[in-house]
């Protein structure tokens, strides 16, 4: 189990126990958190999935995959230095306690 | 296990007509099922079509010889996978962003809708889906596309005659005379504006493409246009008419939204109601099985969208429409790499302007009979006529 923490736009924090190889998307929407919406199911086509990466993880999450820059730019808020899509955030044993950032719009 | 069962009564005429008692049924019976009328394997329960969309390894969409084919005069990104689709469609998406609409668009589409409904009158009773629902989508793509010059008959036309054309299953030539008049037609605008696009650069699908650092082949930029069009008039036509349907129709649940303002709600719900795309099909590239059925390698799966966005796992009160919904996972926008490429447009354009400015003008506008509002369609689903009272 990875531990992960949303935090909505209005600052409310959500804790879940993900399942390590889900992604961050993922684990969103099988725990029922507001903020993702995550609509082309991880294919990088729709861009409803963005997150703010906390700085004190961006290390651990890597960079952005090929093509994410590109559909990042689709996002209905701004898109920062932090900015990812968590459709493409795999969720393994160094991410235990993650902390991402939800924007206030995702469509 | 066994081969899906097959039904043998369902035909075009029924699901165009009125599918949704049928696909009810098919959800409650038959979740999968090889319908003979159509010649194509039914998928009616949410999580199936999404694990067919989502599986593009699975299920393709590269189909060459289906009749969008000549509908389009090429083989479009709607029927091709991986990187050759990603790459044709990465072409133009830019110019479908909400940062492109919110800079450059916005407020040309608040000035579009408010001229066409500054034509009609209060005491009026007119048919929106013919005077404000096709021209405004039209004329709003034109500015999206970098068509200029096109008439919103042109538009609304060359729309009608590709859709027609790519749902020609029967091979009817004379509707390919029809789509092959359409696309001379096409042809020859997009090609009279491209040294106009590159002497003026802006944020227009067609000026995106024809500047490109490293352009697709001019085929695919004709073609990529042509899907645009295909794709971007009736869809928006039909899910704005929807839309003031089932509001009108539940005046307690039009007051709601306006008092909250929750136009982007009565949106969601209007096209998981009603999908304005309703079915899609796949190629099952290896033996498989969905939902308990062995489903073979050559077989074609039809995702019902349709009938996904009333299923009962994941909708209470499925059939009727609900504009205050907890949660609203609907697939009217599809899933998986062919997820609508214009699903912020259509979210901002009909969602955040069309529908808030009509109610805006006409507060107390009237369907006077809802019965006379007619609805038609089996993969693209609509009202026909819309008459309303305005006021």
């Amino acid at each position: 189990m990875v531990k992960v923490t949303y935090v909505a736009a209005d600052g409310t924090e959500t804790i879940v126990d993900a399942d390590e190889g889900s992604t961050v998307m993922q684990t969103a929407l099988d725990n029922s958190v507001d903020g993702i919406v995550g609509e082309c199911g991880g294919a990088m086509m729709c861009a409803t999935c963005h997150c703010y990466v906390d700085d004190a993880w961006s290390d651990k999450t890597g960079p952005r995959q090929d093509g994410e820059d590109d559909m990042l730019e689709c996002a209905a808020d701004a898109v920062k230095p932090s900015s990812r899509l968590s459709c493409q955030i795999k969720l393994t044993d160094a991410l235990d306690g993650l902390v991402v950032h939800l924007p206030q719009d995702q469509v | 296990m066994p081969l899906a069962p097959v039904n043998t009564d369902v035909g075009m005429n029924q699901l165009t007509r009125d599918p949704y008692p049928i696909y009810r049924r098919m959800r409650r019976d038959t979740p999968v099922v090889r319908v003979e009328g159509v010649k194509r394997t039914f998928l009616t329960k949410a999580a199936h079509t999404k694990r067919v969309k989502d599986t593009p390894e699975l299920f393709s969409s590269n189909d060459p010889n289906t009749p969008m084919q000549p509908a389009f005069r090429a083989h479009t990104l709607m029927r091709k996978d991986g990187d050759e689709h990603r790459r044709e469609r990465m072409a133009m998406q830019m110019a479908y962003t909400p940062k492109v609409i919110k800079a450059n668009w916005a407020q040309i589409y608040r000035d579009i809708t408010d001229e066409y409904l500054s034509r009609l009158k209060k005491g009026d009773t007119v048919d929106l889906f013919r005077e404000i629902c096709g021209p405004v989508s039209a004329r709003i793509l034109v500015h999206i596309l970098g068509l200029d010059g096109a008439t919103d008959e042109q538009m609304m036309r060359w729309s009608q005659e590709l859709i027609d054309g790519a749902g020609n299953f029967g091979w009817d030539p004379e509707l390919f005379r029809i789509t092959e008049r359409a696309n001379d037609e096409m042809d020859a605008h997009f090609g009279s504006l491209i040294d106009h696009h590159k002497a003026n650069p802006n944020a227009s699908a067609l000026s995106l493409m024809v500047n490109a650092e490293n352009p697709i082949p001019d085929s695919q930029i004709y073609a990529n246009m042509k899907i645009a069009i295909g794709g971007g008039i009736n869809e928006p036509r039909d899910a704005m008419a929807t839309i003031i349907y089932g509001l009108l129709t539940s005046p307690e649940q039009l007051e709601e939204v306006r008092r909250q303002e929750a136009w982007g709600m009565a949106f969601e719900e209007g096209v998981r109601w009603v999908a304005p795309i309703q079915a899609s099909s796949r190629l099952v590239l290896e033996d498989t099985e969905i939902g308990g059925f062995d489903i073979p390698k050559g077989d074609t799966v039809m995702t019902i969208q349709a009938s996904a966005n009333r299923d009962e796992d994941l909708f209470e009160d499925g059939e009727n429409f609900v504009v205050f919904r907890d949660k609203n996972p609907h697939q009217a926008f599809g899933s998986g790499p062919h997820h609508c490429a214009g699903a912020h447009i259509a979210r901002r354009t009909v969602g955040e302007i069309m529908i808030p400015a009509l109610f805006d003008r006409f507060p107390n506008m009237r369907l006077p009979d809802p019965d006379a509002v007619r609805w038609r369609g089996f993969g693209f689903r609509g009202p026909v006529n819309l008459p309303v009272s305005l006021n």
